[in-house]
């Protein structure tokens, strides 16, 4: 008896010195204090690092605001996101959030008072064009575009030249193209040519937004399958990639990235943020080529396109204004901002004045002394803008079903026209 | 004959047993290895262990966030343990009518996924947070008293008092024991196994709990370890040495408190009583 009263107590005075403990960190769980700006990224290495960056350029001109910038895995900052803003709560929310560009339109629209129009605080036609779409509703700009996912199809150029090309025959090739040469490579040297997961249909966000299609229509809400061209020609491709017996499976990022760091694997059509996962590999050094991805032969396609990416939002809790005003004067207008975040981090913004920069020119030797950075600035200039609208991965958890029975012998017609059906009732 | 069934039995045994202990072995090798040699499936031990153990000390705060994990799960444990089995002492030795309903409804709520809780709950504590602070939003206590007290732990309390000999509470009460001192004297000595199988059960649940602390613990000296890992493996480069580190570091409380108690655990979930 007397035991268990002692740990009752010892519990009750734990609970006590916790609750205390809350007492004394009340201020940073307001997270929306005027003298304080909150913000949430994930990636210590990227986003993070890119924004303590401007953080300390910001602080440099304003020393007396505060800022804490909190690392949160992406997909925790979703679901913290939700869970705040839908139980109406700011509480605990941050000033500042950085939200993936194919998320992005599902959170402005579904809680539209929840963030702050920024479009005041920097020039919106300053960047690249691709990133307003996402980043704004109904002409009102809420984000401020920060990495760009502008693809490249980085490639070995040692097992190239052992199947007779260069990295020259690979320039504004089409996928068709991209798949003959992969076959020859596969001859050649025995390797895969490319890797896929078959539930990440990134390949196929890829191939459409070149072609400036998307899953929904330009309205983001009518979902786009059925008689989509670029869609369908994109499934042609994939299934085209699976006969010619060049593909490699893989299905999860640690087999995605171990294809290429082992040497199995000879090319990768992605966002250019891969960079540092390629170069990991030190032995490969000035084996790989960075080139531009391929095109669709049959639709009016380029041979430029977007993997990825995301923005900065600021949330409409106490301290937006200075929220605001922080990323306008960074992110918003700082060119020397960006060369340091291409030094340091190797992040490619889209403000397109910072591609004059001395930081973007620098040649890459891990990539034979290609100038890739400058290259990936050409290129994100030519993505066609598309709206991603508020359902992109819900979409295309119903493709990656239809996808494999189109691989197990349905006709692509029927394959999108049922994809399409089922999205409409899924998706209102 | 004999012999022969006996062969095929141990080979099947050995080979389940591989399949289930694979992983965490995996793990354990996989700390000891550079981030690439993980991702290209190197199955020997390697030497990067001191290295991978520095670059997660440098990165994270490793040792702010067991205490929390701690903190958080001991204190859940011991009020967990103590409220629900009063309550399953309660449902079963005074039986009524009108108890078994309540019990019956108490039983449906397990039916209600935690997803579908969490944002009226949050919107809760967010008000509270207004008027009692120190129970809101980014509270330790905030993680604890929804997780606290769960209606699988007083079924479990209730199925095991069925088999509690009821003889023993008329000795007592004969004896001029208190209700609650036939509880605490008696009762609570003679379940000491099922106490240890709910103790395990409550302080594993506890400890691996990811949804409801993500939601509401945002201050980063705040989080408990499973956050933690949740932000290490997020980063476009994720470092898989040092994630295997840290989660081998956070495996291993669970893993002593579950030896510890592993006796009396296969007890508790066979029969408390004997």
């Amino acid at each position: 008896m007397k035991k268990w009263i002692a740990v009752l107590l010892v519990s009750m005075m734990a609970i006590t010195a916790c609750s205390s403990g809350g007492n004394n960190n009340e201020g940073a769980a307001e997270g929306g204090s005027a003298d304080k700006l909150v913000v949430w990224a994930w990636d210590a290495n990227f986003n993070v690092k890119a924004m303590n960056l401007a953080k300390e350029a910001y602080q440099a001109e304003n020393s007396g605001v505060e800022i804490e910038v909190i690392e949160n895995a992406q997909n925790d900052i979703i679901q913290r996101l939700n869970t705040g803003l839908s139980s109406g709560t700011t509480r605990g929310l941050p000033n500042i959030v950085l939200i993936e560009d194919y998320r992005a339109q599902s959170f402005l629209q579904a809680y539209p008072d929840m963030f702050e129009p920024i479009g005041d605080s920097f020039q919106a036609s300053d960047f690249a064009e691709y990133k307003l779409g996402p980043t704004s509703v109904d002409g009102e700009q809420y984000g401020l575009p920060f990495d760009s996912g502008v693809a490249g199809l980085f490639v070995r150029t040692d097992y190239l030249e052992e199947a007779g090309y260069t990295a020259d025959d690979l320039q504004n090739i089409t996928w068709d193209d991209y798949i003959e040469i992969g076959t020859k490579v596969k001859e050649a040297t025995g390797k895969d040519w490319i890797t896929l997961d078959p539930n990440d249909l990134g390949i196929l966000r890829m191939m459409i937004q070149s072609a400036g299609s998307w899953y929904v229509q330009e309205d983001g809400k009518t979902a786009d399958l059925k008689d989509n061209a670029a869609l369908k020609e994109a499934f042609e491709v994939y299934k085209k990639m699976m006969d010619a017996n060049i593909v490699r499976i893989h299905s999860d990022w640690s087999q995605y990235v171990a294809n290429y760091n082992s040497g199995e694997v000879a090319s990768v059509p992605t966002g250019n943020w891969f960079t540092s996962s390629i170069t990991a590999a030190e032995d490969q050094s000035g084996k790989w080529a960075i080139v531009p991805v391929p095109r669709l032969a049959n639709n009016d396609s380029v041979n430029a396109t977007n993997l990825g990416g995301s923005s900065w939002y600021v949330l409409n809790v106490p301290g937006k204004e200075q929220a605001a005003d922080f990323l306008g004067k960074t992110f918003g207008s700082d060119v020397d901002l960006y060369q340091k975040l291409v030094e340091e981090i190797s992040a490619i913004g889209t403000y397109m004045p910072a591609a004059e920069g001395e930081a973007y020119k620098a040649p890459n030797e891990f990539f034979g002394g290609q100038n890739v950075i400058s290259d990936f600035a050409t290129w994100t200039n030519e993505i066609p803008n598309v709206n991603y609208g508020m359902n992109t991965y819900a979409i295309e958890d119903i493709l990656v079903v239809e996808m494999q029975s189109y691989l197990g012998g349905k006709s692509v017609d029927q394959a999108l026209a049922d994809a399409q059906a089922q999205a409409d009732t899924q998706i209102k | 004959m004999a012999t022969l069934k006996r062969v095929f039995m141990y080979v099947f045994l050995s080979g389940a047993a591989a399949i289930s202990i694979f992983p965490f072995l995996w793990m354990i090798i996989s700390s000891t290895n550079r981030s690439v040699d993980v991702t290209q499936g190197r199955l020997l031990p390697g030497s990067a262990l001191g290295e991978n153990l520095s670059k997660a000390f440098e990165q994270i705060d490793i040792l702010q966030a067991l205490m929390n994990s701690a903190q958080i799960s001991v204190i859940t444990t011991l009020l967990a343990l103590l409220i629900s089995s009063l309550a399953g002492y309660g449902f079963e030795i005074f039986r009524s009518r009108a108890k078994d309903i309540v019990f019956s409804i108490l039983l449906l709520s397990m039916m209600i996924p935690f997803a579908a809780l969490m944002v009226p709950l949050y919107r809760m504590f967010g008000s509270i947070s207004q008027t009692v602070p120190f129970i809101g939003i980014d509270t330790i206590s905030s993680v604890i008293l929804p997780t606290m007290v769960t209606a699988f732990l007083i079924f479990f309390f209730r199925q095991s008092t069925k088999m509690f000999p009821k003889d023993m509470l008329e000795a007592g009460r004969i004896d001029g024991l208190t209700e609650l001192g036939v509880f605490f004297r008696i009762y609570v000595p003679t379940m000491r196994t099922t106490y240890a199988a709910a103790a395990i059960i409550t302080f594993m649940a506890s400890w691996n709990n990811y949804l409801w602390p993500l939601v509401v613990l945002q201050s980063p000296e705040k989080r408990t370890i499973p956050l933690l890992i949740s932000n290490l493996g997020s980063s476009y480069s994720p470092d898989y040495g040092v994630i295997m580190t840290v989660i081998l570091i956070a495996t291993l409380p669970t893993a002593i408190v579950f030896f510890l108690m592993q006796k009396h655990f296969v007890a508790g979930m066979t029969g408390s009583v004997k």
